[in-house]
This record gives C-alpha cells, sequence and structure tokens, in this order.
C-alpha cells in the first residue's frame, strides 16, 4: 500500500453527502414530504412567469375543452383554468404557511407563558378550552364575517382556532421540562428565567413545535379550501383552489376539469405537508427506532 | 323507582320520535300526486308582500291574497274583486263596490273597512302608492261593500297604479292591515284562491298551498293576471333547492314537476329529455344594469359615465350573465324592449363589441387619474356577480383602477346607503335588475327617477329631465306618452343616469305533463289556471 | 371521584360562559344588517330603520346579551329574524338529516378504521400495513369536497348507479334514504377512516410490544383473545380519545358535506344564516356544537375512568 492510497481510505468520506444518504435511508417521508412542497412553492413563486394570467375573462370561450392556448380549458366565465389553477397555489400555500406560522407563534409565546405563570395559566386555559370546543370552520367564518373578506384577516382568522392546540403542547413541554435538574441547576447557578426559557426551555419545544405546525399547515390549507368553497374565504375574484372548485359545482358533468384539476392539487399539496410532517415526527420520536 | 335501561330508550325513542313529528305529518297527508303539484323556487324569506318586492313573495302574495284590480295580459288593468267602480263628474272622486261572494280564509266576508285598512297601509310602502297618498284627501268606507277614494285633483292613473305597483296590493283582513308597512304580517290569512297550509311550513325548504275550494272566481276567461282565478289542483308544494344540479336531478326523476330559474348551462339537457320543456312564462324578462354614483367622483362628471356607455359590450355581458343567445338581447332603450314606450332615441352610443378606445378617451377628457373605484360585487346572485367580475376586467384593460367588493346581497344594500367617497365605504358601482315590463312606468318606478337626493340609489340628477317626467302625468293618450318618452329618453343618454348591460328572459323548466302555466310579462306569474295531464 | 366529576362540571361551565360572551361578541360586532335583507333590494332607509328597531337590535349590548343569555338557559333559542320562526324548530326539522349522517358516518368510519388498524397492527410490515399508511395519509390530505365530487363524478353521474345528490327522509323508506346517504358518508367517513386507523394501529402497535402480550401469548392464548381481550382494551384510551374528537370535528366536514350533496341539515341552515345575519340560528347553533364538544369531552374522560382503573384524579 502506498502512502497516498492510505490517506485516501483514512479520510473521512465527505460528512454532508453520507449524512444526507443517511437521511434519505431512515426518514423517506421527510424528504419526500419537504422535497414535493418545495417543488410546490418554487412553482407557485415562479407563477407569473410562466402560468398565464388568470383573471382575464373571455365571455365568448366559456368552458372550453383542454387545447393549446387553454391546457386545462376554460371556466364558465371563459379564464384559464390552467393559470388559475397555478395561481390559486400561491393563495392556498401563502395562507397555509402564514396561518401555520402565526398560531406556531402565538401558541409557542402562550404556552410557555402558561407553563410558568400558574394565574395566565389558569385564565388563558380556560379561554383556550373555550376557543377549542368551537368547530374550526364556524369559527373562522364566524371572524371572517366580522371583518369582511380579505387575506390578511382570512389568516388571523385560520390560525386563531388552531392556536390552542399548539399552546397546549407547547405548555405540556415546558411543565415537564421545567421540572428537570439542568433547569434547576441553572436558575441556581444566578441565570435570569428569560436566559433560561431561551437556552433551554425554547429548544426543547421545538421538535414537538415543528410536527404540530406540519399537522396546522396542512389543517389551515385545508380550512381556507373548506372556507373559500363555502364563499366566505378567499374574495372570489382571487384564485384560490377552494373557490375553483365552488365557483364551478354546476360544471361537474359538463367540463370536471374545472373540478378536478384545483381538487387534486390540493390533494397534493396538503399530502405533501403531511408527509413531511409525519417524517418529522418519526425522526423526533425516539420509540420509533423499535419498530423499524 | 330505579330508572331501567329499558325506560330510558323508551324515553329516548319518544323524543326522538316527536322531534320528527312534522315530517311524519307530511307523510300521512300526501294527497293524490295529479292532484299536486311540486315546484323548486326561490327561497321564500319573507311572506309579507308589502315588505318585500321579491319576486317569490310576490308569487306568494297572488296565491294567498286577492286584489282590488289586476293587469290582464295586456297590461290594460281589469276590476278583480271590485264589481263596479265609478267617477265622479269632476274626477276627483272614485268610487268602489266589491263584487259578492268575497270571503277570507277564516270564514269572514270581505268588507270595505278591509280594503280601506289594506290601502292604507299599501300606499305607505309604493311609490306608486304614495303619489296617491298626497293626491288624496280621504279615503273613507260608504257601507259594507263600498269605499270611496276623494282626490285633491285628478289622477288618471290611479286605476293602473292600484293594480300593478311595485309593491302588491294585498287586501287583507283589517285587524292584519292594521299596522305600519314596515311591521311584518305573519297570519297569511287572505281571500285569494289559494290557503296558505301554515303545519306544513318548513322555512329554508318547503311551503305548501291549498285549494281555496270556497273561492268564487270572476266569469271571465284567466287572462294574464285577471280574470276568473280558477285553481285546477288540490295542492301546490313550493320547495327550496338551491344546488341546480339537485333541482334538475329531481325535475328529471319527475319528484318535482317545475323549476322557476333553471341554470342556463342546463338548458341543452332539459331540452333533450322528451319528458321535459323549457317555458318563458316571464316574456318580458328583467333588464341588468350598472348605476353610478351621481355624487363622488369620478362619475359625478357626465364624460366619465359617459365612458361607461361606449365601453360595455352588452353581448359579452350577456354571455356571462345569460349563456344561451336564445334567452338573451341587448336593451338600448330605458323603456326597456316589451313596453309601449321602448323607442331608439339618441342610441347611436351602441356598437357591437362595445369601444373602449372611445371609453378610455372619455374618462381621459374626464379628467380621471387612476382613482381607486369600487364596484359591489354580490355573491349570492350569480348573473350579478359574473356581470361585476367582467365589468372589472373590462375596466382593467382600459387603464382603471377597479376594487371589487365582495360581499353578500344584505352587506351590500347597507353600503349601498352610503354616499361618501370610496374611501370612507362609499361605492362607484352597483349592478343589479329591474322587470323589463316595470320601466314603462316612469312615476311609479323609481329607477327612472333623476331628482338627485330623492332619486333611487345612485342619486342621478338632471332637472330638464325631470321636467319632462313631470309631464307624464298629465299625458292624457299613449301617444303624447311615447313622444314625452322619446324626448326623456334622448335626455337620458346625454346624462347618463344608468347604463344597461342588456335583457335577460329566464324560462322556466317543466315537465311536459304541467299545462296551463299562464304567461306574463313580469316576472312574478300566478299558480291559477295550472294542471297536470296524468301521464 | 366524586370530586373530580365535580370539579370537571365546574370548568365546564366556566368554559361555556367564556364561549357563549365570544360567540355572542362575535355576532353583534360583524357588519352587514339584517333589517336590510329582510326588506329587500328596493326598500328604502327609513323602512330599514324601523325594521332594526322593532327586533331590537338597538338596545345597548349588554342588555341584549343578558335576554340572550336567559333565553338559552331556559330552552328558548330565539326566533329568527328572517322567518319570524322560532329557531328550536328550525333547527329540529334540520336535525334529521344531520343526524342521520353524522351516525352512519360514525359507524363506518370507527368499523372500518379499528379494523383497519387493528389489522395492520397485528400484520405491521406487511402489505396491509403499508396499504393503510399510503390509504390514511391520502384519507386525511384530500378534503371531503373533493372527495364528494369524485365520487359523484365516477358513481353517479358517469354510472348512475347511485343518485347525484339529495336526501331522501326516512319516512319515505329505509331503502331510499339509506342509498342517498352512503356517497355522503364515505366522503365524510374516509378521513375519518384515516385518522382513527392510524391511532388504533399505533396504540395496538405500542401494546402488542408490552411483555404482558408475550406472558399471554405463551400461555397459549388465541390470535383472537390477544388482539381483542388483551390488546384492544388497553389500547382502547387513545383511541376513544380519537373517537370522541371525531365526533366533535364532525360537524365542520358535515357542513361542507351538507353543501356538496345538498342535505338540508343543520350545517347548511348555518351557513345560510351567516349569509343572512340571522343571528339567533348562528349563536345557538355554534353554542349547541360547543356545547356538545364539551359533553362528548367529559363522556371520554369520564369513560377513561370506567376503563383504566390506573386512572384516577
Amino acid at each position: 500500500m502506498t502512502l497516498l492510497s492510505t490517506v485516501k481510505t483514512a479520510a473521512p468520506a465527505p460528512v454532508r453527502l453520507s449524512s444526507f444518504a443517511r437521511l434519505a435511508r431512515r426518514h423517506p417521508l421527510v424528504l419526500i414530504g419537504g422535497g414535493l412542497l418545495a417543488l410546490l412553492i418554487v412553482l407557485a413563486l415562479a407563477a407569473p412567469l410562466y402560468a398565464g394570467d388568470p383573471g382575464n375573462m373571455d365571455p365568448f370561450k366559456r368552458l372550453q375543452p383542454p387545447s393549446v392556448e387553454m391546457w386545462f380549458g376554460s371556466d364558465n366565465l371563459g379564464r384559464d383554468v390552467f393559470a388559475r389553477t397555478i395561481f390559486g397555489a400561491r393563495i392556498s400555500l401563502s395562507v397555509g404557511l402564514l396561518s401555520a406560522a402565526f398560531a406556531a407563534v402565538a401558541g409557542l409565546l402562550i404556552g410557555i407563558l402558561a407553563g410558568y405563570n400558574r394565574t395566565f395559566d389558569n385564565i388563558v386555559m380556560r379561554v383556550m378550552d373555550g376557543l377549542m370546543s368551537i368547530p374550526t370552520i364556524l369559527l373562522a367564518i364566524a371572524l371572517i364575517s366580522l371583518t369582511g373578506p380579505g387575506i390578511g384577516i382570512l389568516i388571523v382568522a385560520i390560525a386563531i382556532p388552531e392556536t390552542p392546540a399548539v399552546a397546549r403542547l407547547v405548555r405540556s413541554v415546558v411543565l415537564s421540562v421545567r421540572e428537570r435538574p439542568y433547569v434547576e441547576a441553572a436558575l441556581c447557578g444566578g441565570a435570569r428565567l428569560p436566559k433560561v426559557l431561551w437556552r433551554h426551555i425554547l429548544p426543547s419545544t421545538i421538535p414537538a413545535l415543528m410536527v404540530q405546525s406540519a399537522t396546522v399547515c396542512a389543517s389551515a390549507i385545508l380550512t381556507e379550501a373548506g372556507l373559500s368553497f363555502l364563499g366566505v374565504g378567499v374574495p372570489p375574484e382571487i384564485p384560490s383552489w377552494g373557490n375553483m372548485i365552488a365557483n364551478s359545482r354546476l360544471y361537474l358533468a359538463i367540463a370536471p376539469l374545472t373540478i378536478f384539476a384545483p381538487g387534486i392539487c390540493l390533494a397534493v399539496t396538503v399530502l405533501a405537508v403531511n408527509l413531511l410532517g409525519d417524517g418529522l415526527r418519526d425522526m423526533f420520536d425516539p420509540r420509533a427506532k423499535r419498530r423499524r | 323507582m330505579t330508572i331501567t335501561r329499558r325506560d330510558l330508550i323508551k324515553a329516548g325513542m319518544a323524543a326522538g320520535t316527536a322531534i320528527s313529528m312534522p315530517s311524519i305529518l307530511r307523510a300521512q297527508t300526501l294527497p293524490d300526486d295529479a292532484r299536486t303539484v311540486r315546484m323548486v323556487m326561490t327561497d321564500l324569506k319573507i311572506v309579507d308582500p308589502t315588505l318585500s318586492i321579491a319576486d317569490v313573495t310576490y308569487m306568494h302574495g297572488l296565491a294567498v291574497y286577492d286584489t282590488l284590480f289586476a293587469f290582464d295580459s295586456k297590461l290594460v288593468p281589469q276590476p278583480q274583486m271590485v264589481g263596479k267602480w265609478g267617477l265622479s263628474e269632476d274626477k276627483k272622486t272614485y268610487t268602489f263596490q266589491l263584487r259578492d261572494g268575497l270571503q277570507f280564509h277564516d270564514g269572514s266576508s270581505v268588507s270595505a273597512a278591509d280594503c280601506v285598512a289594506s290601502i292604507r297601509r299599501w300606499w305607505q310602502a309604493d311609490a306608486g302608492g304614495k303619489l296617491i297618498m298626497e293626491r288624496s284627501s280621504d279615503i273613507t268606507k260608504k257601507d259594507e261593500k263600498t269605499f270611496t277614494i276623494a282626490l285633491k285633483e285628478p289622477l288618471g292613473i290611479l286605476i293602473d297604479l292600484m293594480a300593478g305597483g311595485t309593491n302588491f296590493l294585498p287586501i287583507m283582513r283589517e285587524k292584519d292591515a292594521d299596522r305600519p308597512a314596515t311591521e311584518q304580517v305573519t297570519s297569511n290569512i287572505g281571500s285569494g284562491p289559494f290557503r296558505w297550509n301554515e303545519g306544513l311550513v318548513r322555512p329554508g325548504a318547503s311551503f305548501t298551498y291549498d285549494r281555496n275550494e270556497k273561492y268564487l272566481p270572476r266569469q271571465e276567461p284567466a287572462d294574464g293576471l285577471a280574470g276568473g282565478k280558477v285553481v285546477k289542483v288540490d295542492r301546490v308544494e313550493w320547495q327550496v333547492i338551491t344546488d341546480q344540479q339537485t333541482a334538475l336531478a329531481a325535475l328529471q326523476a319527475g319528484e318535482t314537476d317545475f323549476i322557476l330559474e333553471p341554470a342556463a348551462d342546463f338548458y341543452p339537457a332539459i331540452e333533450n329529455d322528451p319528458n321535459l320543456e323549457l317555458q318563458a312564462l316571464n316574456t318580458s324578462g328583467s333588464d341588468l344594469y350598472l348605476r353610478m354614483n351621481f355624487l363622488q367622483p369620478p362619475f359625478n362628471n357626465v364624460k366619465a359615465r359617459q365612458a361607461m356607455l361606449y365601453l360595455i359590450d352588452q353581448e359579452a355581458f350577456l354571455r356571462v350573465m345569460a349563456p344561451d343567445p336564445r334567452f338573451a338581447h341587448p336593451v338600448t332603450s330605458i323603456f326597456g324592449n316589451s313596453t309601449p314606450y321602448s323607442n331608439d332615441e339618441n342610441t347611436g352610443w351602441y356598437k357591437k363589441g362595445g369601444d373602449p378606445e372611445r371609453a378610455k378617451q372619455l374618462l381621459q377628457e374626464a379628467g380621471y387619474a387612476g382613482e381607486k373605484i369600487f364596484i359591489f360585487q354580490i355573491t349570492d346572485w350569480a348573473a350579478a356577480s359574473n356581470a361585476a367580475l367582467l365589468l372589472a376586467d373590462t375596466l382593467r384593460k382600459i387603464g382603471v383602477n377597479v376594487e371589487l367588493g365582495a360581499m353578500s346581497f344584505g352587506e351590500f344594500t347597507t353600503r349601498r346607503a352610503n354616499k361618501g367617497p370610496v374611501e370612507d365605504g362609499g361605492w362607484s358601482i352597483f349592478i343589479s335588475d329591474w322587470s323589463d315590463y316595470n320601466l314603462r312606468d316612469p312615476i311609479g318606478t323609481s329607477f327612472l327617477f333623476a331628482n338627485g337626493d330623492k332619486a333611487w340609489w345612485g342619486w342621478p340628477k338632471s332637472d330638464e329631465y325631470e321636467a319632462l317626467r313631470a309631464k307624464w302625468v298629465g299625458a292624457e293618450t299613449l301617444q303624447e306618452r311615447q313622444a314625452l318618452a322619446r324626448k326623456m329618453q334622448g335626455v337620458w343618454w346625454d346624462f347618463v343616469g344608468a347604463v344597461m348591460l342588456g335583457q335577460i328572459v329566464q324560462p322556466t323548466a317543466h315537465r311536459k305533463a304541467l299545462k296551463g302555466l299562464i304567461e306574463v310579462p313580469h316576472s312574478r306569474f300566478p299558480m291559477w289556471n295550472m294542471q297536470k295531464a296524468s301521464s | 371521584m366524586a370530586f373530580y366529576i365535580m370539579r370537571r362540571l365546574v370548568s365546564v361551565i366556566a368554559v361555556m360562559a367564556v364561549v357563549g360572551i365570544f360567540i355572542f361578541l362575535l355576532l353583534r360586532l360583524a357588519p352587514g344588517d339584517p333589517a336590510a335583507i329582510m326588506a329587500g333590494r328596493d326598500a328604502t332607509a327609513e323602512m330599514i330603520a324601523d325594521i332594526r328597531e322593532r327586533l331590537g337590535l338597538n338596545e345597548p349590548l349588554p342588555v341584549q346579551f343578558v335576554h340572550w343569555s336567559l333565553g338559552i338557559l331556559g330552552g328558548d333559542f330565539g326566533t329568527s329574524i328572517f322567518t319570524g320562526r322560532p329557531v328550536l324548530e328550525l333547527m329540529s326539522q334540520r336535525l334529521e338529516p344531520t343526524l342521520s349522517l353524522s351516525i352512519l358516518t360514525m359507524i363506518f368510519s370507527v368499523t372500518v378504521g379499528v379494523a383497519f388498524g387493528i389489522l395492520a397492527a397485528w400484520r405491521t410490515g406487511g402489505l396491509i400495513d403499508r396499504l393503510l399508511t399510503a390509504f390514511s395519509a391520502l384519507g386525511y390530505s384530500v378534503p371531503v369536497f373533493v372527495i364528494g365530487y369524485f365520487l359523484i363524478y365516477f358513481f353517479a353521474m358517469r354510472t348512475q348507479w347511485l343518485p347525484v345528490q339529495g336526501y331522501k327522509p326516512i319516512e319515505s323508506g329505509l331503502g331510499p334514504w339509506f342509498v342517498h346517504l352512503i356517497l355522503p358518508t364515505v366522503a365524510l367517513g374516509l378521513g375519518f377512516i384515516a385518522f382513527i386507523a392510524r391511532v388504533t394501529r399505533a396504540s395496538m402497535l405500542e401494546v402488542l410490544s408490552e411483555d404482558y402480550m408475550r406472558t399471554a401469548a405463551a400461555k397459549g392464548a388465541s390470535s383472537y383473545a390477544m388482539l381483542v381481550h388483551h390488546a384492544l382494551k388497553n389500547a382502547s384510551v387513545p383511541i376513544l380519545t380519537v373517537i370522541g374528537i371525531s365526533f366533535a370535528y364532525m360537524i365542520g366536514g358535515v357542513v361542507l358535506t351538507e353543501t356538496v350533496f345538498n342535505i338540508p341539515g343543520i350545517g347548511r341552515l348555518v351557513v345560510d344564516a351567516i349569509n343572512n345575519r340571522d343571528y339567533p340560528i348562528i349563536q345557538s347553533v355554534l353554542i349547541l356544537t360547543s356545547g356538545l364538544y364539551v359533553l362528548i369531552n367529559l363522556t371520554v374522560d369520564l369513560a377513561y375512568t370506567l376503563i383504566d382503573p390506573r386512572i384516577r384524579y
């Protein structure tokens, strides 16, 4: 053996590549789900570059079958279904992700505070329980009817019913972690509470929070679609998968693609998020290894 | 005593049965199918015809209440409940005498006092009625069957106004009519050819009318809304099925006999079915229009309004509002397409395909600089909603900054009352419809007023136009009115009080076995005379 | 034990109070005027103002709230602004379709879901398990209205096997009633099956790997006895929770399903009421569904103590 070959064999393989391959083999769901989601996000962001105009109406070309100009055909107002489907992705994804982020942050704050402060816990958790007992869709509709349609309101209205579940989860993590010896030790050592929260408590909540956020995101996308379907979500001129389906209800027999195109996209998107969430849960759950 | 599980179960079953009692009742009282007609109608939300002018409320009124006069198929008012009537020499006092045999559903006879009370209530609400109220000095009953209306000056069109205003004139019992026009009457006791079946009412789902055996129809044959109201079925059941697909499926299966407003995209399916037919009962249809806010920029400037006139491509709008070209026609007269006053004065602006270039130029001349305009989009009314979307798209293509406000009809009516600028919750354009037939009457139809603040929403103002309109009441002959109509329209299209989007005739769909439906030139038709042939 | 029940009841009352205030405020602050809707398209401003006055919509909020709460507690859910009929009557007329759909879906989802979950856990790693995982991921990714239209298109429109939409009440015959409910139940149930099956599988797997299962096997218990007597009973706590939660989440799904299949139930009632700003109906339905959810939670909690003697408070 030459010195060179010894060095070659002794040199460690590039760490990133092998750990990525390891990830892929052990947590395929994260890869598939996350990858699909990333792809959808890219497609949605790039929409203005390739998709065409979702709002352009041509009343004399209503309900046309797929053609070279309009790949999915046209809807009952002569609009391009393909363009609307792609632009619909922007709405669903942005509302879903932003609502999930909003609920995650709000839930995190509330949960941490509740875990640490008894009175806050008692009052706020009652309110959270109350919110959780009102069916999500009805609560969202009621919130939206307060202010009228608008995407910002929609995001908040969808995030609010999802926040209690996150808050509960964070709270239970906080409650269990705060008794741990290292937390007590840190406090005894003179660390102030905020610092303890930041360095010790917060990191413990991250795994559960990530998994829950994925669930919330999937739920938010479905809720937005449901609300738009019922006519109380995104304003009707903005294409959203939910209101595209509602708009085309009459045409199921005549032009089924107007319903199936947004429907399938919706299912695929939510599936991607769910797979990601499942993968994350498996990744963080120590017991999962037992079952492999 | 201990409560056994069996007792609990029995109690539970009893409770369950009690709750579903109404549906069981329905099963037991289903009469013979050939004498029952089932109709899919829009939801009957308000049963008081004075309170609401919804078409379906009007038709409810036609069924349950009787009227003093009614229009025949040529729009000539005919006496209905009135047996004889007379006008004094000085043309200022009308005397009406009821015919015999008129009875309310509770058995009491119809008296002149009931009529007087009903008229007093109606004229608070109806535009034509208000005119009568202002012009009258007295309305009293003379005896059980006679009453008079005394006027300060002659009013030639009084009978016309009483026969068919925007608001129906139902004759109710005095105790029901004796309340303000804004307070809802819920008793539904009239003297009409149908009786309201209170026990089978299911709001939002179904309403039932039974034949009134004690009704005494006039001798003349049925003609329009006038003549003898002979009911040839035992029961009519109105079903509310909002989903068009379901309604069509029900019609095809024979579970229902009639659909009031089938979706245009289903016409081919209906016509291809050997058991079904499309029939336009309302031969004159309704006109969709847009109205602009005269009080706020940009439409306070006449050139901006004229721009809208040139912009609209009625064919395109008709395609999205009513896709079947057989039932959709452009309309260029403010008096509609089917009235005696329809004319073509000053309609040079009409061009197939619209004229967006001219519109853009006119907007520039008006000084439009990109300010936001607000257009209502009424989401629970498909034709208007689609029209609003197309309008926004068309305006955006010529560079106008449009905000579409999507909202339900209720919210729309609230915001429409706001006269302020768009930034303060005001509005610029709204789209609605008016029965084409009602456009024959510039006195009773507030759509045709142009008296600024007192006019209908949009508040159009033109003194020249109003001066002409004031002459309408005094015009004695049809020719005089037609000449006047030409002049009025000439002025209207100069100052553009509103812009027409197209005339739509909405055919009904029904099983061929259902015959005898009366065609009337407006969107409220009666249920007498129809019958089911056994097929 | 009694102490525990007392505490739970107190918290139930507190929660319902919060819900009540929240719901009431929510609707009263909303824009849109029921009086304007009642008056119709061409009404004047005075007519609308008059109607508002008579409906009591101009009284101060706290007064309206007190009226409303007292009414609810006394069983009076108010009168629909629109139709003038008692809300209770409107709801009871719509109850049968919603109950039919919900109960049928519950039975369907629980039976199929639990069975599927047990099977997957038993043959873990095998074909059934993989199928289940794939299916359940799909099951709660596809929204109910998309599944609904798919089912209608393939099983009703294209093939005419089942009715397209609509609802037939029980008194018109059990056959038509059931046939019209097949597609809606499947559409609504798929999501719940996925959920229930997953949790059942996970819970069963946990239990199956416990020591006492090996003991039972060693003692010669049959597969059936092992699965059902030993495993299922121990695994049932999370499963019950999930069933309880599902029943509560059902109302959201019911609203969408009733819209797709045009079933005249409470879900549609409340959506129409929201469009009309018919406050009494909206409030009553929200309060009732929240109450139902809270009640179910309470029942599930109490049921735990019956099933698992180790859970004591």
